[in-house]
């Protein structure tokens, strides 16, 4: 059996060892796709000799991606979760790395032509829940408020649900759509229509102005607001990796939170972390 | 009025119906242009509906969560008709094997605040139930979840690590005595915080009938078993360290007369026997309590490494060949009290993405009160019960992809030598048993 046993080993070191793949893959949240891409593109325009692939999915896909192997880098709008953890700890053996890329103000987009300005986190969650059905109840017009969220695959929806709902299920006449792009295009062609997602994605919608409560001013998701955190809905945006980066990971990652790559994060419309 | 005015109004007036007709047409081009946006609009409006209808129904699939796998696997042992936990014995005349070791279809049906689970595993032995349960998260701070069926053991940490996860082919000698096939039918409650302070505490208990997971209640009594566990993370320095504290205090009920346990006063430790009729019927504790500890830790540009580790301690009532748990049935048999303790520890090392070197060592001691030399002197009624065993287990596994995994394994496994006056089935523990197993098993999850 000792022959027959060296020759399967022999076979396993032949297989486990060979060349492994050097291009650079991210993937994971919708939100930070446009700025992962944009920072994939400048940082190859400098560094030819590296090749960086970046898609999408949402956070939860990036999030099982890095557990599953295929993937270097995961973007994530929401931290990782305990039974995420448990599973690259199962995996890997490790507990992952939490790099702050960006900071973004989870804006709530409603139409141009909504008179409504600003709502309270506390009328955030009565609409996204169900219990406040009709604008006029906020200023607006007698209509219907018509609900626009994500799948639950999204890092923006989970972060929106324990942060914003506080947990609480979203309504079920909310209509789940596979992007943040999604979102502000439906609101952009519905006069009663509301969304959320990264302040980023703003074109063609107007942000409302959010504050904590009846007696706190309102604020914008701009850089200021953001920054101070004045602005109630204020998070980071993610990169994780499996182990501690090395080699061309590490430069790519440090280059993302150098001023370099901090100023495209502004440029895209995010915040930057320092 | 100049000649060019008059011809210009002469063309005007010949030109005049053919204005008219285009004005005609341009009428009737937007009325047609019209009508078609509207006629598109209402199929954009039709469209929508059924895209909203196919999506409540996508949403209502979406809950339900299909996965399994298939660990197809060649073994070859020492000797044939090998008695073996590394996948079950070999039977007579057979020295290798190619077989599926589990074949699992799990269907799960999440929807958030319950849960439903069936899972079965087939092989070419059969269809077997696995897991059928039914849970509820507490609506309120979702920390506390109510399961009932048949589910994982609370206990310890090598239970509920999944087979398709576990780097070694098999749990270890003592999991598989202690607690075979891992499921039981019963009820348990869990606490499990996702965030502040109390998520680095967990807590599982419930109460089980203390059988198997294919068996039906046998005696009155109902099993206690419970972990209490703690998950401390260190991010900074790329390290977690897990533990828990286990306790199973469950009884078993004799159908028969004869009731063995060691004769502390025997100077050769020998089974002193207990044949009061009213024995039948009467219950013994079947305990057992154990520690669990891991270590996880990310070293520099190798990858992760984890050790593992458990230690298990109790009374395990039992038969007169068979350590296991006592359990007749039909069959009127005689209960042996034996004092048991195994543990084993578990060296896992990620060399890069897809590869996974592993090392375990791991011993049980069905009988505590007996050194090697003393099992089968003469008069001693020791059987090969309370023979103990240690494997120490090399391997390596590559992962094709996120599907696919190659495990290599051997297991090197020792019997302690017993007294050289053993006879009957005890005579061959006087030397080590050829009894070592290599196994090349393939998987394939999703």
């Amino acid at each position: 059996m000792k022959s027959l046993l060296l020759a399967v080993a022999v076979m396993f070191l032949t297989f486990g060892f060979r060349d492994q793949n050097e291009t650079i893959t991210v993937k994971g949240s919708d939100t930070m796709v446009i700025l992962a891409q944009r920072w994939a593109e400048v940082y190859m325009s400098k560094h030819p000799e590296v090749s960086i692939q970046v898609t999408g999915g949402g956070s939860g896909t990036g999030i099982a991606a890095l557990i599953n192997g295929t993937t270097d880098i995961c973007d994530a709008s929401r931290p990782m979760k305990k039974s995420e953890r448990e599973k690259l700890k199962q995996r890997f053996n490790t507990l992952g790395v939490e790099i702050k890329s960006a900071k973004d103000g989870l804006a709530l987009y409603v139409n141009e032509a909504n008179p409504v300005q600003e709502l309270t986190l506390a009328q955030i969650k009565d609409i996204y829940t169900g219990k406040a059905t009709n604008w006029k109840a906020f200023g607006g017009p007698d209509a219907k408020i018509i609900l626009y969220s994500r799948e639950n695959n999204s890092g923006t929806y989970v972060y929106f649900k324990d942060n914003v709902l506080e947990g609480e299920d979203f309504s079920a006449a909310a209509q789940n759509m596979p992007g943040t792009a999604a979102v502000v295009n439906a609101v952009a062609k519905d006069k009663f229509g509301v969304g959320y997602g990264g302040a980023a994605y703003g074109k063609g919608i107007k942000f409302l102005k959010v504050k904590q409560d009846a007696s706190s001013k309102a604020y914008e998701p701009t850089a200021e607001s953001v920054k101070s955190g004045d602005y109630p809905i204020t998070r980071f945006l993610f990169m994780y990796t499996r182990s501690k980066p090395t080699g061309a990971l590490k430069e790519y990652i440090d280059w993302i939170i150098s001023n370099e790559g901090q100023d495209i994060v502004t440029k895209v419309g995010y915040f930057p972390v320092k | 009025m100049k000649a060019i005015h008059v011809l210009f109004i002469l063309l005007l007036l010949a030109a005049w119906p053919v204005v008219l007709r285009a004005q005609e047409d341009g009428d009737t081009t937007k009325a047609k242009g019209g009508q078609a946006v509207e006629e598109l609009k209402g199929q954009v409006d039709g469209m929508n509906e059924t895209l909203i209808e196919m999506k409540n129904t996508l949403d209502a699939l979406k809950k339900v969560k299909i996965s399994g796998y298939i660990q197809a696997q060649y073994q070859s042992a020492d000797t044939a008709a090998a008695k073996s936990f590394a996948g079950g014995d070999f039977p007579a005349n057979v020295r290798s094997r190619f077989m599926v070791r589990r074949g699992r279809l799990k269907v799960n049906y999440d929807n958030d605040l319950t849960q439903y689970v069936l899972q079965i595993d087939v092989t070419q032995n059969g269809i077997g139930i696995k897991d059928a349960y039914a849970s509820i998260r507490d609506p309120w701070i979702r920390t506390g979840v109510f399961t009932a069926g048949i589910f994982d053991r609370p206990f310890g940490f090598e239970i509920s690590y999944s087979s398709s996860s576990r780097e070694t082919p098999e749990r270890s000698r003592m999991f598989q005595t202690l607690f075979p096939g891992e499921r039981e039918v019963g009820a348990k409650l869990e606490l499990n915080a996702e965030t502040g302070l109390w998520s680095t505490l967990n807590l599982k208990a419930g109460l089980f009938n203390g059988v198997l997971n294919n068996a039906n209640e046998n005696d009155r009594n109902k099993d206690f078993i419970g972990r209490l566990g703690i998950a401390l993370p260190f991010e900074e320095q790329n390290l977690a360290v897990d533990g828990g504290i286990s306790l199973y205090d469950g009884k078993v009920t004799t159908n028969s007369k004869f009731v063995y346990d060691i004769n502390p006063a025997s100077p050769a430790k020998a089974y002193r026997i207990d044949s009061s009729a009213s024995n039948v019927g009467n219950s013994y504790g079947r305990v057992y309590v154990g520690g669990d500890m891991q270590v996880y830790y990310d070293l520099p540009v190798i990858g992760g490494f984890s050790l593992r580790g458990e230690y298990i301690t109790g009374t395990q009532p039992g038969s007169s060949a068979s350590n296991s748990f006592y359990n007749p049935g039909a069959t009127v048999t005689p209960i042996y009290l034996r004092k048991m303790a195994g543990w084993y520890v578990n060296l896992v090392q990620n060399v890069g993405v897809q590869n996974q070197f592993i090392a375990k060592y791991d011993v049980y001691d069905p009988n505590t009160d007996l050194d090697g030399s003393q099992i089968g002197a003469p008069g001693t009624s020791h059987t090969a019960g309370d023979v103990k065993f240690s494997t120490l287990g090399l391997g390596w596994i590559y992962h094709w992809d996120a599907n696919v995994k190659f495990v290599l394994y051997y297991d090197m496994v020792r019997n302690e030598k017993v007294n050289a006056a053993a006879s009957g089935a005890l005579a061959p523990f006087r030397a080590d048993l050829r009894d070592d197993v290599m196994t090349v098993r393939m998987q394939y999850k999703f």
